[in-house]
């Protein structure tokens, strides 16, 4: 390539918001990988000091530095796929340069296979094929849903679809009948709470960023959905995306925000195609642009595919990923809502409740209250996965009993099988088992068993499993994805990682044990973000619920 | 940064270890609580620079928050009380030491190697961490084929502080290194993992001074690591040009070894260029000469004693200024010279010409 094309490429881009992604991803895609000449016209281009530019991109895992390197396969080993042979599959592939990468998000289906912009699905080799991603069920209870309640529409996904079944109406009644502070006390009112993990109240963060001095405000959608054992935001965006984008349009009138970004994970190539295309049919229809539907308001969003980080849907760590900078998390406070992308006020939100906010404004406050049990607010999708008959999403009535959802729900355990644990917030919140499964779907239930919901995530592992193992791949997990930018976390994984494989040098048990425990204790305390703090949940639940086990492993 | 701070409005008072103490608007946790007096340990930390978070050495007991908080990063607000000491937190500190021992081939690494070099080993010996806990993988690989003259590239003892790093970045402006990887896998970079010379590095060797664990060593001091004299600093100014960096000059016996930057120099706060931080090997230098030279009849020039010369020089000098006056001296002092003899210079040719043709080859 000359240098002038490079150059031409750059230009594309430069004058974009966030164009330091989208630039990259273009090379990538052009080049098949991301040569030292790439990295030169970018860095010129984009005013980025080389050695910064080349640190950052190596922090992505999906980067290729190597010719070839951007198609070549990469098979899902995560957690629930290593259940189903993933590390079988991907010794079958290696002859063809095919490489491991972490949980990709299609936990209710056969191994996802990553080649380019493809995803693949199949148990081996010979089996992989391509499709859409699965469809909901139809809500076992009968239970009234609100995220999910019209994604089984047929053709929802077009925005011809969407406005035939009701959508967009929310955002019509909105801009027509309610002012930005009325749109702020419903969305309050409804007891929305964030559905990305953190819980924080909706209603709240959105005030707090139309209250914040600083202009452009920015909407954030949070879909890099990374979370292992979570693909309830994939569903959405693959079958119902102008939810989220209307989601996002009343974000923006509330909080007075005039660009949003989608940021999504590089695993999920599809749903990229089929988001851009929903932005491009809702700018066309006057949703989305300088003047949206008359109203003098202006806004606008932006795709961006971020490149293999678990970290990244940190929401500090992401803003500085679109931003340009090296993706680590940032030191709060500040928050996001004073000093977001580009230290403006954002709202970093969800898919889940972005989509949860149109059907809010056209039913109101109370109905979405009134959707949850007893005294909780609101529904929760559960990404269900691992040894269970009946893996998916499933929206439930936040409050809803775990038993009930796992066994008649989603048909319990396996053919002659029980189920010995389940995780909680995908992997980060550890394991319940025994009588702690008996939780109800809510904080309040699940944090009084030492563990949280989060996202949603639920993996279930019957008695067929050697726990040790599955606590050392989730292990391996948060090794693989801590960022590095903090001691506890960057050495307390991989430590910890090391104790689950082997003995890691330990002479007894109980050296062991103290080992693990003093290294949890402190990453608990004193990790700089969610990730660290996290992480030693895999080992607390594992010695809680399963020391005979523990023993057993070291005892080898 | 602190005196500044200092005569600023006070902002509201904070409880630190039990006392009231006022602060200033922006002042962090750790600003207040090391002016009070309190002794938090840091790893990441450099006064001079951004506060990043990394270490968590520092974490305090905030009343209120569940987790103890990073003091570095987080501003005082009126009405905290805080403890920077108990027993959970030396406990977090000890087991936070121990885990970056783990890492690393040593601890105990020579004062030569840089100005921070010693402050992992502190800590170590003061919170009694144990080395041999957490046995597992090193971190970082080092880069000892690096060869240039000056800076050694342990990183086997680099515990991923990014000192180094933010120090190129926000003081000298270079953008040389950074940070490749992640996790337990980072690794400080150049460019497409180079060597320094083909980088933007400038050899200004703060790096190297910033490294808490002498992972980034100064290969010229470090020549002088067998010689088991007392190493000894001596504050001075750096004589090659007119910002008037202060430094130290580090001796063993009667030998310079090597220069560090005064952290707390007005003009530089640590900062020295290539030629402060590791040109001064011509002071020892074996060519250097050791008597005055005399150009003979012959052409060649021959050793000669002090007056010799010195009348040799006079004389010619009379000549000139009788032939063509006083402005046709022109006297330029070397950079390379003491301050005593540049001193002296421009006194000779002030008071001996009457004129004021002096100038100094290091006017920067
Ligand atoms: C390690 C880590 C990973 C996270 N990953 C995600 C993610 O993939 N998607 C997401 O929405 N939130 C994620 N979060 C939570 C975000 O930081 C943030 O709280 C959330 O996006 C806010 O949106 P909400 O209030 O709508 O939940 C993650 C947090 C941590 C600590
Ligand atoms: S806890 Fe882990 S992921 Fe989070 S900042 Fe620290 S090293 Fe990075
Ligand atoms: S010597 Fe100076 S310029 Fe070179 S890497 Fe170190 S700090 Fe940067
Ligand atoms: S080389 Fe030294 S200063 Fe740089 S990150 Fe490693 S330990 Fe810190
Ligand atoms: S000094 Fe605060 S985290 Fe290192």
């Amino acid at each position: 390539m000359t240098i002038t094309a490079n150059q031409d490429l750059v230009a594309t881009w430069r004058d974009e918001p966030a164009p330091l992604l989208p630039v990259l991803h273009a090379f990538h895609d052009r080049d098949g990988y991301l040569s030292d000449d790439a990295l030169r016209a970018v860095s010129e281009g984009l005013r980025i000091p080389l050695a910064e530019l080349f640190g950052t991109v190596t922090f992505y895992h999906h980067f290729a530095r190597t010719p070839g390197g951007r198609d070549a396969a990469r098979v899902c080993t995560g957690n629930v796929c290593r259940l189903r042979g993933a590390c079988e599959l991907l010794e079958s592939m290696q002859s063809d340069g095919a490489t491991a990468m972490p949980c990709a998000g299609r936990c209710d289906e056969p191994i996802p296979v990553l080649r380019g912009d493809q995803v693949w699905v199949g148990a081996t080799v010979d089996v992989l094929e391509r499709r859409v991603s699965p469809l909901p069920v139809a809500n076992p209870g009968g239970l009234e849903e609100c995220v999910f309640a019209a994604i089984r529409e047929p053709d929802r996904a077009s925005l011809e679809g969407y406005r035939r079944t009701g959508g967009y109406e929310g955002l019509l009644r909105v801009m027509g009948e309610m002012t930005p502070e009325q749109t702020l006390k419903l969305v309050g009112d409804s007891g929305l709470a964030g559905r990305g993990g953190a819980g924080f109240p909706t209603g709240a963060k959105w005030s707090a960023v139309a209250e914040a001095e600083g202009h452009p405000k920015t909407i954030v959608c949070n879909a890099d959905e990374g979370e292992p054992g979570c693909f309830k935001d994939r569903a959405i965006m693959d079958h119902d995306p102008h939810a989220l984008l209307e989601g996002m349009i009343i974000a923006a009138y509330a909080c007075g925000a005039q660009q949003g970004f989608v940021y999504l994970r590089y695993e999920y190539p599809e749903t990229f195609e089929r988001l851009e295309q929903a932005i491009v049919e809702a700018r066309a229809a006057g949703f989305l642009g300088e003047d949206i539907l008359r109203s003098g308001i202006a806004f606008d969003i932006y795709l961006r595919r971020g490149a293999g980080a678990y970290i990244c849907g940190e929401e500090g760590s992401l803003l500085n990923s679109l931003e340009g900078k090296h993706p680590f998390p940032r030191n709060r406070p500040p928050y996001p809502v004073t000093h977001g992308y580009d230290q403006k006020p954002t709202a970093v939100n969800n898919v889940e409740t972005l989509a949860s906010v149109g059907p809010i404004v056209c039913n109101g406050a109370d109905w979405y209250r009134g959707l949850g049990c007893e005294d909780h607010a609101g529904t929760k999708l559960i990404c269900l996965s691992g040894d269970v008959q009946r893996p998916g999403n499933y929206e439930v009535p936040i409050g809803f009993p775990l038993k009930t959802l796992l066994h008649d729900w989603a048909g319990g355990a396996l053919q002659g099988r029980t189920i010995q644990a389940v995780t909680m917030a995908g992997l980060s919140g550890g394991f319940l088992a025994g009588e702690d499964m008996d939780v109800t779907l809510d904080e309040p239930s699940v944090r009084s068993k030492g563990s949280f919901l989060g996202a949603g995530g639920i993996i279930v592992f019957d008695d067929s499993r050697n726990m040790v193992e599955v606590a050392a791949d989730a292990m391996a997990f948060f090794a693989h994805e801590s960022c590095g930018k903090c001691f506890p976390c960057r050495i307390g994984t991989h430590r910890i990682a090391e104790r689950l494989r082997g003995n890691g040098g330990c002479e007894s048990l109980a050296d062991w044990r103290a080992e693990v425990e003093d290294m949890g204790r402190t990453m608990r305390a004193t990790s700089a973000c969610g990730l660290g703090m996290a992480a030693p949940l895999v080992t607390d639940s594992l010695l809680k619920y399963f020391p005979d086990q523990v023993e057993k492993h070291f005892g080898s | 940064m602190h005196d500044q701070l200092r005569d600023m409005v006070v902002a509201g008072t904070v409880t630190i270890d039990g006392d009231a103490v006022e602060f200033h608007d922006g002042e962090t946790i750790f600003q207040v609580a090391r002016r009070h007096g309190a002794k938090i340990p840091t790893l990441c930390y450099d006064d001079r620079l951004e506060a990043f978070g990394g270490c968590r050495m520092c974490v305090v007991e905030l009343e209120g928050s569940r987790n103890p908080v990073a003091s570095c990063t987080t501003r005082a607000e009126p009405g905290m009380v805080v403890r920077t000491r108990n027993e959970a937190l030396d406990a977090h500190r000890k087991t936070l030491l121990e885990m970056v021992v783990s890492e690393n081939r040593e601890v105990d690494v020579d004062p030569l190697r840089g100005y921070a070099s010693q402050e992992l080993k502190t800590l170590v010996e003061e919170y009694d961490a144990q080395a041999g806990r957490f046995k597992g993988a090193q971190s970082g690989t080092s880069n000892t084929d690096d060869d240039n003259p000056f800076i050694l590239r342990d990183y086997d003892l680099c515990i991923s502080c990014y000192r180094c790093v933010r120090v190129c970045a926000e003081q000298e402006g270079d953008h040389a290194i950074n940070i490749m990887n992640r996790g337990f896998e980072t690794q400080i970079t150049t460019e497409f993992n180079g060597r320094l010379k083909e980088s933007a590095c400038t050899f200004c060797g703060q790096c190297v001074q910033t490294c808490p664990t002498g992972a980034l060593g100064d290969r010229k001091a470090m020549r002088a690591e067998e010689d088991k004299a007392e190493l000894k600093k001596t504050r001075t100014i750096c004589p090659y040009c007119g910002v008037g960096c202060s430094v130290d000059l580090l001796t063993k016996g009667d030998r310079l070894v090597g220069v560090q930057p005064a952290m707390d120099g007005p003009a530089n706060k640590g900062a020295l260029c290539v030629k402060g931080q590791f040109a001064f090997d011509f002071v020892q230098h074996e060519e250097r000469l050791k008597t005055p030279l005399l150009r003979g009849e012959d052409g060649n020039l021959h050793a000669a004693s002090w007056d010799e010369a010195l009348d040799r020089a006079a004389g010619g000098f009379s000549k000139a200024l009788e032939k063509h006056g006083r402005y046709s001296l022109y006297g330029v002092a070397s950079g390379r010279a003491p301050h005593e003899a540049a001193y002296t210079m421009q006194k000779f040719v002030r008071a001996g010409t009457g004129t004021n043709y002096i100038d100094n080859c290091s006017r920067a």
